[in-house]
């Protein structure tokens, strides 16, 4: 199949900067960001499209080629697991940029915002969508660079200036590192099309190369996905950038780029292989994260802590490398990107009413703003692992999973990392609770665009809280697209 | 052989001396480490073209992800260019150990 009017939302960048340039000549109020908000839902119907699409195919992969047979043309290879990644950065697209339509409104240069968000969402969807690492690097790069400029939007303030540069520094660095791995990959199978990759290497003995190429992809997506050693840019970044974008960051795009590692050491390698190394780097990264969130002041900054801590709750899954592991892997995801989604547009709302981002300086805050305030405790909880929010199904079926592949001291040191994390959670709580300052006295509500998307997302938290079937149901299928159906994967494309 | 030694050392002194410029104090210069590593795997990729080479054409596959690779980077380094005025602006200085504001 050459192309499917269902994957033009990948073109919606254009279709909103036309729009934002005619609204700025012709005076249309609004217009970009009604054109924006619309081309976010339509791609995620576009999305459950081509889901249905998938179904309807025999192996459940759906090939798509630009250019040419798959050896030299580019292809997307979009299986289930594609599918599910494309349909959370799709979802918190949506609510991104609903959530921007009120939180912008007092910034200038609101075209080039909504075209970079709707790029950055195409982008991710472009990544988890690519079939091989030609397609995959031009979408990630295009995933970095849009990235890079929204940290940095707000370029009259010093601080996401600073943020972006160190961003943009290590962003490119671990960009340039995985093209060294590409082209080490490419010299050992003579291919980049992941399917023809995963024949000729996976069951090869580990030579000094593909060691040489397991450590770069390492470092390559980890400086990307925030992993301990290559965390530094975060916290800067995450804090710096506008709130909707802090939660597309959070949410969706260290994920996403844990979804390229996860991929590329699945087809590439056994998981006895790297299982060892990946199960040092969650510990690490869980642990001085857990710590470094305790010492914050700043709302943001302590939220951006806390999304390396949960990466390194997502690192056991992949450690672990069964089923069950990596079903815990993307079912927790897809409920992060709900809960640290909604943790950065609650505390986003604060700080838009507030015009602080410290702690102290939003004391007895939820007197005044009681809905967001709950909004914000039930992604805090979500994100503690409590029962009843999503959050808690997804850690259950991570640390068991660990103890399933008999990785007990890792079971043991998540569980105690996640009891620990409660720690800073519950102490921001009961800050945002008690008795107010005079500063938030006087403040009002946060507009109800914001109010009711956080409401929304804190609905379906609660509610894939008590109601997890579908969400694990889809993460097993995604799951088993990666390990059980690898051959399928493969023989769709040698056929 | 000999080809295989001259130009993946090349490459490996070119990541080696990217990654040193990437650590310096200027911008620019972290700017110029990235563009080496950049061109280290373009050249390893040039080279593994030419060992796929059927019927005395080098390998299309390598040479066409050589120039798309050449033109992302361009976009990343103009990215990076504008981020340095726009920090000139705010700080005075190209000296990234200046930038420290941010901390903890």
């Amino acid at each position: 199949m050459v192309m499917a009017w269902e994957l033009l939302f990948l073109f919606s960048p254009f279709i909103v900067v036309i729009a934002g340039l005619i609204g700025e000549r012709v005076k249309i109020a609004k217009l970009r960001e009604i054109v924006a908000i619309v081309m976010s839902a339509f791609s995620v119907y576009s999305v459950y499209n081509l889901y249905n699409m998938i179904q309807a195919t025999q192996n459940k992969i759906l090939i798509v080629t630009l250019g040419g047979a798959p050896p030299l043309g580019a292809c997307l290879e979009i299986d289930m697991l594609s599918i599910y990644m494309a349909f959370s950065a799709t979802l918190l697209g949506l609510f991104a940029t609903v959530y921007s339509y009120s939180y912008m409104e007092h910034d200038t240069r609101l075209t080039e915002y909504y075209t970079l968000l709707s790029a950055l969402v195409a982008s991710i969807v472009g990544v988890s969508f690519a079939g091989d690492f030609f397609t995959f690097f031009v979408f990630w790069e295009m995933m970095g660079i849009t990235s890079y400029v929204l940290v940095a939007f707000r370029k009259e303030n010093w601080g996401p200036i600073e943020a972006g540069f160190k961003y943009m520094v290590m962003g490119a660095i671990g960009s340039t590192l995985l093209l060294l791995g590409i082209a080490l990959v490419y010299g050992m199978a003579g291919t980049v099309n992941f399917a023809q990759v995963s024949m000729v290497l996976k069951h090869q003995p580990l030579g000094i190369w593909l060691s040489l190429a397991l450590i770069i992809f390492i470092v390559g997506f980890g400086v990307k996905s925030a992993i301990v050693p290559m965390h530094t840019w975060l916290p800067d970044a995450h804090p710096e950038a506008p709130s909707p974008i802090s939660a597309m960051l959070s949410g969706i795009l260290i994920e996403t780029a844990l979804y390229g590692l996860t991929r590329v050491l699945n087809i590439l390698f056994e998981p006895s292989i790297f299982q060892m190394a990946v199960a040092v780097l969650a510990v690490l990264t869980m642990c001085l994260a857990n710590i470094l969130a305790l010492l914050q002041q700043d709302i943001k900054r302590m939220l951006a802590y806390s999304s390396i801590a949960q990466m390194g709750y997502m690192l056991i899954g992949l450690s672990t490398g069964s089923l069950y592991g990596l079903q815990g892997l993307f079912l927790h995801v897809f409920n992060h990107s709900l809960l640290k989604g909604l943790a950065f547009l609650s505390a986003g709302s604060m700080v838009h009413v507030a015009n602080t981002r410290d702690i102290q300086g939003l004391k007895g805050i939820g007197r005044a703003m009681p809905i967001t305030t709950l909004t914000l405790f039930i992604a805090f909880l979500g994100l503690g692992g409590v029962p009843t929010t999503n959050g808690f199904i997804s850690k259950y079926i991570l640390f068991g999973s660990a103890m399933g592949a008999g990785l007990w001291w890792l079971t043991l040191l998540g569980v105690l990392n996640s009891a620990f994390s409660m720690a800073y959670y519950l102490r921001v709580m009961k800050t945002l609770i008690s008795e107010p300052i005079e500063a938030v006295k006087g403040l009002k509500e946060a507009p109800a665009l914001m109010l009711a998307v956080t409401v929304a997302m804190a609905t379906l938290i609660i509610m894939f809280g008590v109601w997890p079937e579908p969400t694990a149901y889809y993460a097993n299928e995604a799951a088993k697209a990666l390990v059980t159906n690898l051959d399928k994967y493969i023989g769709v494309i040698m056929r | 052989m000999a080809d295989e030694v001259f130009f993946l050392g090349t490459a490996f002194v070119l990541v080696s001396v990217g990654l040193y410029c990437a650590t310096q104090k200027n911008m620019i210069r972290i700017l110029l480490g990235i563009e080496m590593i950049l061109n280290a795997g373009n050249l390893v990729l040039v080279f593994f073209a030419s060992r796929y080479s059927s019927m005395g054409f080098v390998d299309p596959l390598g040479q066409s992800l050589v120039f798309m690779s050449i033109v992302l980077g361009g976009c990343v380094i103009s990215v990076g260019l504008a981020l340095i005025v726009n920090a000139y602006k705010q700080f005075k200085t190209t000296n990234v150990r200046k930038l420290r504001r941010l901390r903890w």
